[in-house]
């Protein structure tokens, strides 16, 4: 423990550092005295004797420096003496020091702000327990299974210790303030306890709780307990009504319990799945399986098993088992963003290395200017060590600030980029500014900062004192090497600010693109609400059909409307059915190989409201009623695939599998143009509109009790919303009423990804451009001002001010072009990796490359223009008077 | 730098803690100027420190908590800091002039030698 004595003593110390100085100085100073005295006792002269006593005392300024020394502060001194060196050159440039400060807070706080989002989306594991063992199994990697394909992959497969399944669901919740359609899950009981999901309160499903009767019980998710329960922690055992049937609550998760972390991702409630005769069926696909593999278990294997008993199965059932995936359940969460994320961190980071050399340049051209002081400190028996530690000093002092600065912006950028994110980017609500990513901010501030500092002291090592402090004019000054460093700080911002610019460009080209694909529908001034009846009077059979079409009717009726219809699933915002058909006429397909059309339900109205246009025949109407033969249009696209060379009118298809009793056929009536679906950029999939009022099932399936009326308006759509509800209320106050929103607001969250892209890449590119042009001016106005009196010469040697504006020009725009033939190089190579995030655009577009091209290097002659005029008034004789 | 007068010889490198140990074990408690008047006439003015240098060995041996001091007043009521040796600087002491002893005594038999 003697250690820590010392310590102490050394911390008192340097407590009473001015007490300390005091003490030993009184000390002295009275040993001296009592020498003297003593000298002057024994008979000395009294001069002789001060002469005396200090030179047998020593050097004392020294010898108190040893003194103090030997507590062993003296580094904290020196690094203190520093600091206030560093503040006072700091403060004696206040416009330097704020730029260099805010430069780099902005690459500091832009690349904080990208890495918190790619850390809270990318990196971090899943909230799930051993989340890298968890898989999902669905076809292709995206699309469910059916349930007799569950319970046979679970039973013959050996490498998952355990799989489980989720299906949709999306019941209307009564009985709380306002009847509300939720997002739900039914899951197999196994699930929770697969994902290691333990609840805030009561339980999950126990095992067995998947049979019918025995699946009335729900598990509550934090958010809705909230809301629709003001979060009452003794709501375990009591009883909620969806769709209209009750459910015991029996627990509620916690606040960070999301599940599923893919599509949807909204659920907020879980009820067991219970699939009671469901279980043999190999064709309703509806099933999202998620397992987890043994321990010991690589994905490799999972996939080998899998397809070995895909194989088993599919020869055994043929069409049932293809192409059986399995996927690492991170990369279903974070497939779609990867890439963009990585290409926003990339952009970023090329923000931060142009940030870096601004900064640097206006670090060396600083150091130019303090050669002299330098040299001077030098000759005065500063050592290079104590120089190093100066410049060491400011740079730490200089990163810090920035640090500072930049976690600050970094703290507003990503709330903005939380609230401007699009909702299909996982996980981004979760996103916040955490420890690492402070960490890695002040990281990155000081590392630049130091190493940018420093770059000075290795030129200034190679100065001759005598030869700096000699040298008087400043024409020369700045050393041979610093222009090059400098010419070559500013070429490389171009090129990356090129590279940024050729990316944003690219992006905005194919943003342009997509949004001038036609939706194959008019947005403009059409509302939607989805009208659910499940569980209500009107869920009958016998009056869901009246219900609907009245309801029609009524918003029909409404002032400011124009037309009013109604659809299952409306394009883009909803969900995406596709169903096998068999057309008349034609030879019973093969398993898995019939044709397959997305499969709306529409109430007469529709296509006219929506204004799509029927290219053939006719459009769903009045008279499709359920006491006429069935009806079908079907889209252009469905027609080019199925008919090819035929003409579909007339022709008749059939929902039903064959075999499997009668057999209804409907009658194409119409074709309609296509329409956009599902993803905004993908090409459309076939697509058939049935009449809902001719459709048993929908008018009798406890799954399809809703439907999205739409309405064409006069005006603003908007305006409308209360009177449609009130539409709806009017005949039932308890039916929910959902997903209220304009075909204009559809379209634009159906591009909400390419244009938060678009937006972040701009305003990076911007940036970029914007300090890419400041490093031009400064280089360029550094080099006249070095340079005036070689200006003057020339000048009074006969050079015109037209001579001197080119010559400046040709300075700024050969770093211009020198630049911008590596950013063409640089571009080449890296926009080919943001090929995935194009559309309708070449990674290698010329036109992008030109425009580019063309708008930097208009900037770098701009730039060099104001230093290049400032060259050209150059007054001959007072330059060549100046400075001698 | 050195100021010591021919006739006087400095102290051996590496004593001079054992020289202040040993005055202040002796004596109890001394200022500055005493101790090194105190070596001094000890050793009949062989010995002659660097006076000042007296002040940072002083410090140094604060730190390692072998002395303490605490201020207080001269014979001719001045302001003097004194130094007490600790029971850590005694051990020290004791440590150095045992060393000090077989260091010197090896020395001897090499001399003893020739």
């Amino acid at each position: 423990m003697e250690w820590l004595g010392r310590l102490g003593r050394r911390l008192n110390m340097l407590r009473g550092r001015r007490e300390f100085d005091d003490d030993l100085g009184e000390e002295m100073r009275l040993h001296l005295e009592l020498r003297r005295e003593d000298a002057v006792r024994s008979g000395m002269a009294p001069d002789e004797a001060n002469a005396a006593a200090k030179r047998q005392f020593g050097n004392a300024t020294l010898l108190a420096e040893d003194s103090r020394a030997e507590w062993g502060w003296a580094w904290l001194e020196q690094a203190t003496q520093d600091l206030r060196y560093a503040v006072r050159q700091m403060a004696a440039m206040p416009g330097f020091t704020a730029t260099a400060v805010a430069v780099l807070a902005l690459g500091i706080g832009a690349n904080s702000a990208i890495y918190s989002v790619v850390n809270s989306v990318l990196l971090r594991p899943l909230a799930y327990k051993d989340p890298e063992q968890l898989v999902t199994i669905l076809h292709r990697g995206v699309f469910p299974a059916s349930p007799a394909n569950y319970l046979d992959w679970q039973q013959q497969s050996r490498a998952f210790e355990a799989m489980a399944a989720a299906e949709y669901w999306s019941p209307n919740l009564t009985g709380t303030e306002t009847p509300e359609k939720v997002w739900a899950l039914r899951l197999t009981p196994n699930m929770l306890p697969m994902l290691g999901a333990k609840p805030l309160l009561g339980r999950v499903f126990a095992a067995g709780e998947d049979q019918p009767g025995a699946d009335r019980e729900v598990v509550l998710g934090y958010s809705i307990w909230q809301r629709d329960f003001a979060a009452d922690r003794t709501i375990a055992g009591k009883t909620i009504l969806l769709d209209g049937a009750p459910y015991t609550v029996i627990g509620v998760m916690g606040r960070d319990f999301q599940f599923a972390p893919f599509w949807a991702t909204r659920a907020e409630l879980w009820a067991p799945l219970a699939l009671g005769p469901r279980a043999a069926n190999r064709t309703a696909n509806s099933l999202r399986l998620f397992a987890r593999l043994k321990a010991g278990t690589t994905l490799a294997q999972a996939r080998d098993d899998m397809a070995a008993v895909s194989r088993r199965l599919e020869r055994e059932f043929p069409g049932t088992n293809r192409e059986v995936v399995v996927t690492p359940l991170k990369q279903n969460v974070i497939g779609s963003v990867e890439m963009p994320l990585l290409v926003m961190s990339g952009a970023v980071g090329f923000l931060l290395l142009i940030a870096c050399a601004n900064v640097a340049h206006m670090l060396l051209a600083r150091a130019a200017s303090r050669q002299k002081e330098i040299a001077l400190r030098l000759a005065l028996g500063a050592g290079g060590t104590r120089l190093f530690r100066q410049f060491l000093m400011e740079g730490l002092l200089l990163g810090g600030m920035s640090a500072v600065a930049g976690l600050g912006f970094a703290a507003e950028a990503v709330k903005a980029l939380v609230a401007l994110g699009p909702a299909a980017i996982p996980r981004l609500a979760m996103v916040g500014i955490d420890w690492r990513v402070t960490v890695f901010c002040l990281g990155l501030a000081i590392a630049t900062a130091v190493v940018f500092s420093l770059l000075p002291t290795l030129q200034a090592r190679k100065w001759e004192p005598g030869a700096a402090l000699k040298e008087r004019s400043q024409s020369a000054g700045g050393g041979a090497g610093l222009p090059h460093t400098r010419n070559l700080l500013v070429a490389s911002e171009i090129a990356l600010a090129f590279i940024l610019l050729i990316g944003a460009g690219l992006l905005v080209r194919s943003f342009v693109t997509l949004r001038s694909l036609d939706a194959g529908f008019n947005p403009s001034r059409v509302i939607s609400m989805l009208v659910s009846v499940a569980g209500s009077a009107q869920d009958e059979p016998a009056r869901r059909e009246n219900f609907y079409r009245q309801l029609v009717a009524d918003v029909q009726r409404l002032p400011g409307v124009e037309s009013a219809g109604a659809i299952n699933h409306l394009p883009l915002g909803g969900d995406l059915w596709v169903f096998p058909f068999q057309i008349r006429g034609r030879p019973e397909p093969k398993p898995g190989e019939s044709p397959r059309g997305v499969y709306r339900l529409v109430m007469p109205g529709y296509f006219e409201t929506m204004k799509i246009a029927i290219v053939r025949g006719r459009a769903i109407a009045e008279q499709d009623d359920a006491t006429s033969p069935g009806s079908i249009v079907i889209s252009e696209r469905a027609a080019r695939t199925y008919w090819p060379g035929e003409d579909p009118l007339g022709g008749r298809i059939s929902f039903e599998a064959a075999g499997s009793g009668t057999r209804t056929w409907l009658t194409i009536v119409g074709i309609a143009k296509d329409v956009k679906q599902g993803d905004w950029a993908a090409d459309p999939l076939p697509e058939v509109y049935l009449a809902a009022l001719q459709n048993r099932s929908f008018l009798e399936s406890p799954m399809s009790a809703y439907l999205t009326v739409v309405a064409r308006t006069a005006a603003n759509p908007a305006a409308l919303t209360a009177a449609m509800k009130n539409a709806v209320w009017s005949r039932n106050p308890n039916l929910p009423i959902s997903d209220v929103q304009t075909m204009e607001e559809v379209v634009t969250k159906a591009t909400a990804q390419p244009r938060f892209e678009v937006i972040l890449l701009l305003i990076f590119a911007a940036i970029a451009f914007a300090l890419a042009a400041a490093g031009i001016y400064a280089v360029v106005s550094f080099s006249v001002s070095r340079r005036t009196k070689e200006i003057g010469i020339r000048m009074s040697l006969g050079a015109t001010q037209t001579k001197i504006t080119r010559a400046v020009l040709r300075q700024g725009l050969l770093l211009g072009l020198a630049g911008s033939a590596i950013g063409i190089a640089g571009a080449l190579l890296l926009s080919r990796l943001m090929a995935g995030m194009l559309f309708g655009v070449r990674p290698s577009d010329p036109a992008t490359f030109t425009v580019v091209a063309l708008i930097l290097n208009g900037a770098v002659v701009a730039a060099s223009y104001l230093p290049a005029r400032r060259a050209a008034r150059i007054d001959p004789i007072i330059a060549l008077r100046q400075d001698g | 730098m050195s100021v010591a007068m021919e006739r006087h010889d400095e102290i051996p490198p590496g004593t001079l803690y054992m020289l202040i140990l040993r005055s202040l074990a002796r004596n109890g408690v001394m200022h500055g100027y005493e101790i090194a008047n105190f070596i001094q006439q000890t050793s009949e003015n062989v010995l002659q420190v660097e006076e000042g240098s007296l002040y940072p060995a002083l410090q140094r041996m604060l730190v390692k908590g072998w002395v303490t001091a605490s201020w207080g007043m001269t014979a001719g009521n001045r302001r003097a800091r004194y130094y007490t040796v600790t029971a850590r600087g005694r051990k020290q002491l004791d440590s150095e002039i045992a060393r000090y002893g077989r260091v010197g005594a090896a020395i001897g038999r090499i001399l003893g030698t020739a």
